[in-house]
């Protein structure tokens, strides 16, 4: 018996203790860090954000950059989707003799899902990477370093104005995308067939309500605000050299395409409870 | 400098152009729903509201004229609908008014219909309470159609029985139809009748030439003229 217990015992001495050097761990071990490291952050941001001094010409600058000049992108898809989303639907509700539902319908897809998410995706493309990508090559050639210097706090200075710009610009952005789609989609349904605008705009007004207007606006906001936070984040913590750049570019647009869809589900369901 | 100015410039057109829309779009989501125009309120008592729901249209002669604002149990077999409506329809609608759940096309959402009173009725004030019309239920017609159904399917399996069995040569019917014997029988059944009425008839002038019975036959004959005669 007491052998039998010091067997037992041996071969627990002799199980290989888990290696925490091993890839998976590692992996699991920098998850939990970037976690941490992400949270960090987002708190760095909310505290510099009340506190003087306010940079607000930088974030005039970065609003400019990151909303006007990603207004023709982004009208460009709007339209496209409009019209498509119309022209695809228009076979089906035909099949039930439902063509004049088609405003309806497409109203209420565009502005409670399609252009949000479709927009933000795009806004994660272009603003996420040029954030992550332009911070990353600030670190690289030390302009981080050289600002600290100077007595400028970079991190007011260049993270601050960026989420703060991609938070405010993005909802702008959607209502111009879903003005432009609904437009898209009134020629979508003139291609084959004639409803004047009038009775378009009445139909698309007549769908929608507040409960799909609002939800829809408010996630826009969430949406801003991770894309710029994730890409500041991958900018300012990337690693020197010119790797890092296009890593920190990668990571913004990944990350933020993901966290957009994440948002999304979790907005959908809170908007489904208190609907 | 110029240049910064002009960008300013630009991103306030747009952050200008961006937030009328969305202010526009409130205001027509608005409209819509009667926010900003002069309303009056009334209510309707249903037994079954048939899935109306609060935010749904009130309609006044084929025009939206207002939407649901409330849907309240008032018992448990009555439900109250409270409702907006536009100030410039209170004219039109009578206290003596009726109100009837109907559907917007054939699936399209459920709505009040408001049917004028008659006319020399006063105006509806705030809050009243019209009368209203119970909506058809589609599942009355569901249920009805379904009696009728299980009725004909009775009927027709009865029918299936008895076209069977005449089929089969069963019955007065059956045996008519189907059972060549019989026929065969009545066609012979009527030859024999129509030999004996010829035999029958020539008996019958034979008796009127007999000695005997010439003078009644006669006394017959003449009586049946003077029937005739009249």
């Amino acid at each position: 018996m007491a052998s039998d217990i010091e067997t037992k015992t041996d071969s627990k001495e002799e199980k290989p203790a888990a290696n925490i050097q091993s890839p998976y761990f590692k992996n699991v071990r920098g998850f939990f860090e970037g976690v941490t490291l992400g949270t960090r952050f987002s708190f760095r941001f909310f505290r510099e954000i009340i506190r003087p001094r306010y940079e607000f010409n930088e974030f005039l600058k970065q609003s400019y950059l990151i909303g006007y000049r990603s207004l023709p992108l982004v009208a460009i898809t709007g339209f496209i989707m409009g019209l498509v989303l119309t022209i695809q639907s228009r076979p089906t509700l035909a099949e039930f003799g439902a063509e004049s539902w088609l405003p309806a319908m497409v109203a209420v897809s565009i502005v409670r899902e399609m252009g949000p998410v479709i927009t933000a995706l795009i806004f994660a493309g272009k603003v996420g990477s040029g954030i992550g990508a332009e911070i990353a090559s600030m670190k690289v050639t030390e302009q981080v370093d050289a600002m600290e210097v100077s007595g400028i706090n970079p991190f007011k200075y260049i993270v601050v104005t960026r989420i703060l710009a991609a938070t405010i610009m993005l909802p702008l952005l959607v209502i111009a995308a879903d003005a432009v789609s609904i437009y898209g989609s009134y020629i979508g349904v003139n291609l084959k067939g004639t409803v004047s605008f009038h009775l378009f705009f009445l139909q698309v007004f007549q769908a929608l309500s507040f409960s799909d207007v609002f939800p829809a606006t408010i996630k826009t906001f969430f949406f801003g605000f991770t894309v710029g936070l994730i890409g500041c984040y991958y900018g300012y913590n990337s690693n020197t050299g010119t790797e890092g750049v296009g890593k920190a570019a990668n990571s913004s647009v990944v990350f933020g395409s993901l966290a957009i869809f994440i948002i999304d589900m979790i907005a959908v369901q809170l908007t489904s409870i208190f609907n | 400098m110029k240049n910064l100015t002009g960008n300013k410039i630009r991103l306030g057109v747009f952050v200008s152009i961006s937030l009328a829309l969305f202010i526009a779009a409130i205001y027509f989501i608005g409209e819509r729903q009667q926010l900003f125009n002069k309303t009056f309120r009334t209510s309707a008592v249903f037994k079954d509201i048939s899935g109306l729901q609060v935010g749904n249209n009130v309609r006044f002669s084929g025009i939206n004229v207002g939407i649901i604002e409330g849907i309240e149990q008032i018992t448990d077999s009555t439900v109250k609908v409270d409702m907006v409506i536009d100030e410039h329809t209170r004219r039109f609608i009578k206290k003596n008014a009726t109100a009837i759940i109907g559907s917007d096309g054939l699936m399209g959402n459920k709505i009040v219909i408001l049917i004028p009173g008659k006319v020399g009725s006063t105006e509806l004030s705030d809050n009243d309470i019209i009368g209203s019309t119970q909506p058809i239920n589609i599942d009355d017609i569901l249920l009805k159609i379904k009696l009728t159904s299980d009725n004909a399917a009775l009927i027709t399996a009865n029918l299936s029985v008895i076209i069977e069995s005449i089929r089969n040569g069963k019955g007065t019917i059956g045996k008519l139809v189907m059972d060549t014997v019989l026929a065969e029988n009545v066609e012979k059944a009527l030859i024999n009748i129509k030999q004996g009425a010829g035999g029958f008839k020539q008996n019958m002038d034979a008796a009127g030439h007999n000695i005997f019975l010439r003078g009644f036959i006669k006394k017959k004959k003449e009586e049946q003229d003077k029937k005739a005669g009249k």
